[in-house]
């Protein structure tokens, strides 16, 4: 992100003094004239909300307007000490963790897979791709159909093998599990095609002087195509673990956050005690909480990707 | 040099700013003071019952129509009910629990109705169960119009009943003994389970049946916001020694689901049923033999959860005066038609109604008709009722003792505590 | 400028000199056709159970012949009900705006950052680069309430203006336009045309490939996004397609076929034109997804 962002408005003539300052004038003019649309909409959706919601997290505002006032750092105390806030933000953790991992490593196994040149590729690459273009309610109509316990095929089919219906969504030892499995098959989509334009990108010749030199077909994916990807896969991760912190859609309309609270995601405690428990204030301190961690990510992502391009 | 530019993006702003200016003519805006939006969160059965009393009351052409919209039923309803009275663009009625009013008076989201519009139309507190009138009040003034009562009950089923000799054993019953022993006879009947229960991931399930319970020993629970929770642990914990000691997977399943439980008990594969009255339409429409109960009273006291569903007036910002009176046409006229409410199981709150010849030959709903004189409403208490995160926090401390793997104390002492932490805030309504 | 293609293994099915038939590239072909078949059965399942009657759908067990066959019944069904045709209309409505208004100010700032000298550009600069890993989703509470003090609840612009500017692509877009050699404006700046001029007629006109993958990016995003419309509508009319089919409910009962038939109709348009626009719909993914480099 350090590119040069002073690219000189090749005005090459020479100018007087005078002509100099005005014309610096006139550009930073234009330069706001340009800029302006953009910096009204930002200001006004996301500075203003995001001042806005600081200052709410040290009030006691509710949706219906009953309590007001300052409250200090009160908002803070509570949130630290409810244990809905802890347990939302160890299920938020562990989907991360849960779903980061293969939404990684699978996306490149595919786009390894469809990268040989078999036949068919199109397809395969509408196949993984496809989900992606969902809205999340659709994936979920789906996936509620898949996983509900009487009729839906994956009972059928393990009932076709002999085993016991399992209650997918209802059961805490699974639920997280179906929902990071859904997750899974709807975003995976994404990832694979960066990893797929990413392997196009490799110069061809690479693998030619590998093949020369006598390197197997294992030995070319660990030694060129895996240290080849290394970009796309720091940035791939980063955007990963962001996106998975901010899980709300999918797991708040296949399961609610429950059963008892399991699949509780963060972003749904900041909606529910904001909207359902009516608390503004309280929610807001929470999203500032949340917000500090997402910073901290990133700025470890950040240090960690910088220290291994240094190296 | 900059003015092209300039004057461009001027003219962008000001077409950006003319957009601005649609804003007020947002679609829904203008209604015409005869159409009534009428929200509610009933689908399945009572969806299809309620759509047919709609119908009927636009047919009777009094004015008006209403057109209905059914939102997803519990938190999500309750979540974009409030939204919409906060924003002051809520519907002109809509259906709310009577658990839920103590969450939605005090902030302002309700307003009261009005007893001499009400008499207008025909409706008197006389006409209504004491008990449930008093539920639909809040601060001395009336925010709810109920509609039913909807309890807790027990479904058996008379085949297998007649077959293991519990038919007169079901209806005198006295204690948890009792119980245990009927349905043990009704598992040797059905060679599978005597009690059917769904409950799993269900916190609402658990509260509905361990709450009859509690209450049934004769002991309450007072949630007062800034003090702790008023509540009878040996009670709570007698109480729930018995549901565990149910779910022992021969009398019943230690790990039933609502719709396994259902499917279990509508196969014959179980002999009781313990559920809502809304499950009836549902055994009714499979023809089997079945009749229902008050749940009976095994700990001493007569007792039994239920809720209502009811209707309310959702603060609007602007209200108009003649679509308000439609309302309280509106809600009258379904009233006066309740009986067919009554077919979905539902127990009508209006008593001339209740009292009819056409109600009590209902079978099996008259047999329960006198719940609502010992109906159990949840505890008066903001963060209480129907779909709210009261029965979550239920469910969180007491799904493992009904699983078998939990301590009853340290559970409810958990429930307890969850509770505490909640009246220690301050009340956000 | 490097836009991703993704169009080269295509002619290229195996590499010289290797056995298109080998054990391990059929493997390969088998491992593979299994996972896709894994990936596309919830469409399969869901197109199948939509074409049910609902008595069939409702029925236990896999039924690939159900008895009362298959027909479009369901679909009729949830079309004459009338909200999915509304929501979708709305739907269309808000990403089509959304689409325009951030791309049409993200390529005037984006132009701007790259172009323009001007005060206080680094300042915005840094603040629109940190105000990317603000999350949208930590700022419904204090949003709601501003859009309440602005009266836009329950509107278009509610839905829209919200969701009408995006940090990212202004860094896309200001990245592209770095890469413009400078001296092709210089030579419409000497002909005496103005700098909206120039960006319109120079600088757009090379821009078109990376417009595109930007336009196609926001539009998906927008058409697909829940929680803001979902927070900021309550009117049943105004809701968008994912938001509508989510929050209101049938009041008839758990219908499952009309349920599929409904999920498969949403997904619909975008799987459509995805299938006309394979090439240029995912060329526009993964160059924004890389951030335009």
């Amino acid at each position: 992100m350090s590119t040069a962002i002073d690219t000189p408005a090749a005005t090459a003539e020479k100018v007087t003094a005078q002509g100099k300052a005005r014309a610096k004038r006139g550009e930073t003019l234009t330069g706001w004239a340009f800029a302006a649309p953009f910096a009204v909409l930002f200001v006004l959706f996301l500075v203003v909300p995001a001042l806005y919601g600081l200052y709410l997290s040290f009030t006691g505002e509710t949706l219906t307007g009953a309590g007001s006032g300052l409250v200090g750092l009160a908002n803070y105390g509570d949130a630290l000490r409810d244990p809905d806030m802890w347990k939302s933000l160890g299920n938020t953790l562990w989907f991360t963790v849960l779903s980061t991992i293969p939404l990684v490593v699978l996306s490149l196994a595919l786009a390894l897979l469809v990268n040989l040149g078999l036949p068919g590729r199109w397809l395969w690459r509408l196949s993984f791709f496809l989900p992606y273009l969902l809205a999340s309610t659709v994936v979920v109509m789906f996936w509620s159909w898949m996983y509900n316990p009487t009729l839906g095929l994956i009972n059928g089919v393990l009932a076709k093998f002999g085993a016991a219906p399992v209650a997918w969504l209802q059961d805490p030892k699974v639920a997280m599990l179906s929902v990071v499995i859904t997750t899974l098959w709807w975003t995976i989509g994404f990832n694979f095609l960066l990893y797929l334009a990413a392997l196009q990108n490799i110069p061809e010749q690479q693998f030619e002087a590998a093949a020369i030199d006598g390197a197997g077909k294992w030995r070319q994916l660990f030694s060129i195509v895996i240290p080849q990807l290394t970009p796309t896969t720091a940035l791939i991760l980063t955007l990963q673990i962001l996106a998975s912190l901010k899980v709300f859609d999918q797991i708040y309309m296949l399961t609610n956050g429950g059963p008892a609270g399991k699949t509780r995601s963060i972003v749904q405690y900041i909606y529910e005690s904001g909207f359902t428990g009516y608390r503004f204030g309280y929610s807001s301190a929470i999203s500032y909480l949340f917000f500090v961690l997402i910073v901290l990510v990133a700025l470890a992502q950040y240090k960690l990707i910088n220290r291994r391009s240094a190296a | 040099m900059t003015d092209l530019s300039r004057r461009g993006l001027l003219k962008a702003a000001a077409a950006l700013a003319g957009g601005g200016l649609l804003v007020g003519c947002a679609p829904g805006a203008s209604r015409k003071t005869t159409d009534l939006s009428y929200w509610h969160l009933l689908t399945g059965g009572d969806g299809t019952v309620m759509a047919g009393l709609v119908d009927a009351v636009n047919a009777a052409n009094l004015g008006f129509h209403a057109t209905q919209t059914v939102l997803a039923w519990g938190a999500p309803y309750y979540t974009k009910l409030a939204m919409a009275s906060a924003g002051g663009r809520a519907p002109d009625v809509a259906i709310m629990h009577a658990s839920r009013i103590a969450g939605y008076a005090p902030g302002g989201l309700l307003e009261p109705w009005d007893l001499d519009l009400l008499a207008e139309v025909g409706l008197h507190e006389s006409d209504f169960p004491a008990r449930v009138w008093e539920k639909c009040q809040y601060d001395g003034k009336l925010y709810a119009i109920a509609l039913d009562t909807h309890p807790f009950v027990l479904y058996y089923n008379t085949e297998h009943a007649e077959k293991a000799g519990v038919t007169d054993a079901l209806h005198a019953m006295k204690s948890p003994d009792e119980f245990t022993e009927i349905a043990t006879k009704l598992q040797k009947v059905t060679g599978k389970h005597g009690l059917s229960y769904g409950y799993l991931g269900d916190g609402a399930q658990m509260w509905r049946l361990w709450y009859t319970l509690y209450k049934q020993t004769g002991a309450d629970m007072k949630l007062v916001p800034g003090q702790p929770a008023e509540v009878d642990k040996d009670a709570a914990v007698k109480t729930l020694t018995f549901v565990q000691s149910l779910l022992n997977d021969t009398i019943a399943s230690r790990s039933g689901d609502g719709g396994t439980a259902t499917s279990e008990f509508l196969h014959g594969q179980s002999g009781m049923f313990l559920g809502g009255v809304w499950e009836l339409p549902v055994l009714k429409d499979a023809k089997m033999p079945v009749d229902a109960l008050p749940i009976p009273t095994l700990f001493g006291t007569q007792a039994a959860y239920a809720d209502s569903h009811t209707f309310v007036l959702p603060r609007q910002s602007k209200v108009s005066p003649e679509r308000r009176k439609h309302v309280y046409t509106m809600v009258a006229e379904i009233l006066k038609r309740s009986v067919k409410w009554a077919g979905g199981g539902h127990i009508p709150a209006y008593q001339p109604v209740a009292k009819s010849a056409e109600y009590q030959a209902l079978k099996p709903q008259s047999n329960y008709a006198g719940i609502p004189a010992s109906v159990n409403y949840d505890p008066d208490v903001w963060f209480s009722g129907a779909g709210s995160d009261f029965q979550n926090y239920f469910a969180e401390n007491v799904q493992n003792v009904f699983l078998g793997s939990g301590d009853p104390a340290a559970g409810f002492d958990g429930f307890v505590a969850r509770l505490n932490k909640l009246l220690d805030r301050p009340q956000p309504v | 400028m490097s836009t991703y293609t993704l169009s080269r293994g295509i002619k290229q099915t195996h590499k010289p000199g290797e056995n298109p038939w080998s054990v391990s590239r059929m493997a390969a072909l088998l491992v593979l056709a299994v996972l896709a078949a894994t990936w596309l059965v919830p469409f399969a399942w869901s197109v199948l159970t939509s074409l049910k009657s609902e008595a069939d759908a409702g029925a236990a067990g896999i039924t690939l012949n159900p008895p009362d066959g298959f027909s479009f019944d369901a679909y009729r069904k949830v079309l004459s009900a009338g909200d999915i045709p509304a929501w979708a209309w709305n739907s269309l409505l808000t990403s089509v705006a959304i689409t325009f208004i951030t791309v049409a100010t993200s390529a005037l700032a984006g132009y701007a950052f790259s172009r323009v000298n001007f005060k206080g550009k680094r300042w915005l600069y840094a603040a629109i680069i940190a105000a990317i890993i603000i999350p949208p989703q930590l700022l419904i509470v204090p949003l709601f309430r501003q859009m309440l003090a602005f009266n836009l609840v329950d509107t278009y612009w509610g839905i829209i203006l919200p969701q009408s500017f995006a940090p990212a692509m202004v860094l896309i877009l200001k990245r592209f336009f770095d890469q413009i050699p400078v001296e092709l404006e210089d030579a419409a700046r000497v002909d005496g045309a103005g700098r909206l001029r120039v960006f319109w007629s120079v600088v757009l006109p090379l821009s078109r490939p990376i417009l595109a993958a930007v336009a196609i990016f926001v539009f998906i995003g927008a058409w697909n996004n829940f929680l803001w419309p979902f927070i900021v509508t309550t009117d049943a009319h105004l809701m968008t397609l994912p938001v509508g089919l989510q929050t209101v409910k049938s009041a008839y009962g758990l219908q499952y076929a009309q349920n599929m038939a409904s999920a498969i109709l949403a997904a619909l348009p975008l799987v459509l034109v995805f299938l006309f626009f394979q090439r240029q719909i995912i060329k526009g993914i993964a160059t924004t997804g890389f951030g335009g480099q």
